[in-house]
């Protein structure tokens, strides 16, 4: 699909109309109602948010904060993504593989991450490896499905071409049912970084000293509705870019997937 | 060179045992270009599979060179009605793929897929995705990814059954124009009379249900054949009028 710039020029301002908006009903909301006795107008957050970069909160700035939880998600996040690619190809692609590990990943699956967080305090601890279990799972559940349903989706005259060209089983695995699964594996990859970045937070709301999650947890144990805001704030945009991130990623690596 | 013999194929359904394929014997000399033809839902693809090796026949065995059969192998090249190319992988990359993953040299296999994409008229398109091919330009990867490999023999499941009717003549005088140029067994399966007939050095019709041989036709005509030329005319009448008592 071929946009005009002019049509990507309408959704840009689109967006923004409503982002405007939103902030705009905020800010009459806070200033008119009873509601500014709750809370901070957006004016404050956005003011706060920017002094956050260089006033710190608690021990660290905003961005060090980001920083924190960022790192911990990246690194379960790609322990979950290598685990999670590697079992739900080999799931979809072999059957007595599939035999094995599906009932148990079908049971541990529809289990919240959070679920998790008394037994893993238990197992790990309140340091950062309980964060890092806890994100995994998040992640993990996601991308094994998505690709498993890839490489079971695979088209079977794709795999007796690669046969019949001389690939022998594993090749045609790397080399066709792994590629021809990157769709899904990127599906899946998407969701993940998202429910990731939502479980870092409730990871560090557990126990942590850093990390937006923590910003969350300490402005509520003082009652600081504007650095709550904040802390949402931070968490949101990493959120959105992460997720850009990701699609751009996509965009790139299947190409091929796009037709005309 | 290839020989079946006695080949038969039975499914399993709900009613029972299914025939599909019933004592199919065939030999098909070196450099010999066989179209197996028959009405539309007959056994073709299952026969063409079973010497491809992805299928194994109920009974009965094939040979290619006196080597038994039993499962696909790169001496066989296979080009496919469905659009089989590697969606994910330029037309070089495609065409390369055969020779890259028995383990040939970048640079020897790089000239060897370059060949083949000259010769089936690809050049200028080496780095284009499937996606941004045509119907017949796919088609024409297809059968340079299949040269690539060197095959012994070429299996053809219809592989211009999806192009429109003029893209289809046009690919009919390319791949003959291409065999003429590198000779290779060929195993043609068609539904289509006239490319039967234009392109077979013999036609084998085959009947339906079971799929069994009904008749063979050596045709003879001078090539490159004239679709409209009163012997060839003649021919398509009489295998038609044959095939037409099967039904």
């Amino acid at each position: 699909m071929i946009k005009s710039q002019k049509e990507k020029i309408q959704r840009v301002l689109a967006g923004l109309f409503s982002i405007g908006a939103f902030l705009a009903l905020w800010q009459w909301a806070v200033v008119s109602t009873t509601l500014g006795q709750l809370m901070p107008g957006p004016i404050t957050v956005i003011t706060s948010f920017i002094q956050a970069f260089s006033v710190p909160i608690g021990t660290c700035t905003i961005q060090q904060h980001v920083g924190w939880s960022l790192s911990r998600v990246m690194i379960a996040y790609l322990v979950a993504a290598v685990v999670g690619i590697g079992l739900g190809v080999l799931m979809g692609w072999n059957p007595k593989i599939e035999a094995i590990f599906k009932p148990l990943y079908d049971i541990i699956r529809p289990i919240p991450p959070i679920a998790w967080i008394p037994l893993s305090i238990v197992w790990f601890g309140l340091g950062e490896m309980t964060k890092y279990f806890l994100i995994f799972l998040s992640a993990f559940s996601n991308i094994t499905l998505n690709a498993y349903e890839g490489a079971k989706s695979v088209d079977p005259v794709l795999m007796g071409a690669s046969r019949m060209l001389g690939a022998n089983r594993t090749q045609t695995l790397l080399t066709v049912v792994l590629p021809a699964s990157m769709p899904f594996i990127f599906a899946g990859l998407q969701v993940a970084i998202s429910t990731s970045w939502a479980t870092v937070v409730a990871a560090e709301m557990v126990r942590s000293t850093e990390g937006v999650g923590w910003v969350i947890v300490s402005a509520q144990d003082t009652n600081d509705m504007n650095q709550t805001l904040v802390g949402i704030l931070a968490i949101g945009i990493v959120g959105f870019i992460l997720a850009t991130i990701m699609r751009g990623v996509e965009t790139r690596l299947c190409k091929w997937n796009k037709s005309e | 060179m290839i020989e079946c013999k006695g080949l038969k194929k039975t499914f399993q359904s709900e009613n029972g045992a299914f025939e599909v394929v019933k004592n199919i014997d065939l030999k098909v000399k070196e450099n010999e270009f066989l179209v197996l033809f028959g009405p539309g839902q007959c056994g073709k693809t299952t026969i063409l599979n079973m010497i491809a090796g992805l299928e194994t026949p109920s009974e009965g065995i094939v040979t290619v060179n006196g080597k038994e059969v039993h499962e696909p192998g790169p001496e066989r090249g296979v080009v496919y009605q469905t659009i089989s190319l590697f969606p994910w992988l330029t037309v070089m990359g495609n065409v390369e793929y055969g020779p890259k993953v028995r383990g040939i040299p970048k640079e020897k296999r790089r000239a060897t897929a370059q060949h083949y994409i000259d010769m089936v008229g690809l050049q200028g398109f080496e780095k284009s995705f499937p996606v941004q091919l045509s119907g017949g330009m796919k088609q024409r990867a297809g059968i340079a990814r299949a040269y690539a490999n060197n095959p012994i023999v070429m299996l053809m499941d219809e592989p211009f059954g999806a192009l429109d009717a003029q893209t289809r003549y046009l690919m009919q005088k390319e791949l003959e124009r291409i065999w003429e140029q590198e000779k290779r067994t060929v195993v043609f399966v068609t539904n289509n009379i006239e490319e039967a007939v234009y392109l077979a050095d013999r036609i084998v019709v085959l009947a339906n249900r079971p799929t069994q041989v009904k008749a063979e036709y050596k045709i003879n005509l001078p090539r490159p054949r004239n679709y409209v030329d009163p012997e060839f005319l003649r021919l398509r009448m009489e295998i038609t009028d044959a095939v037409d008592k099967t039904l």
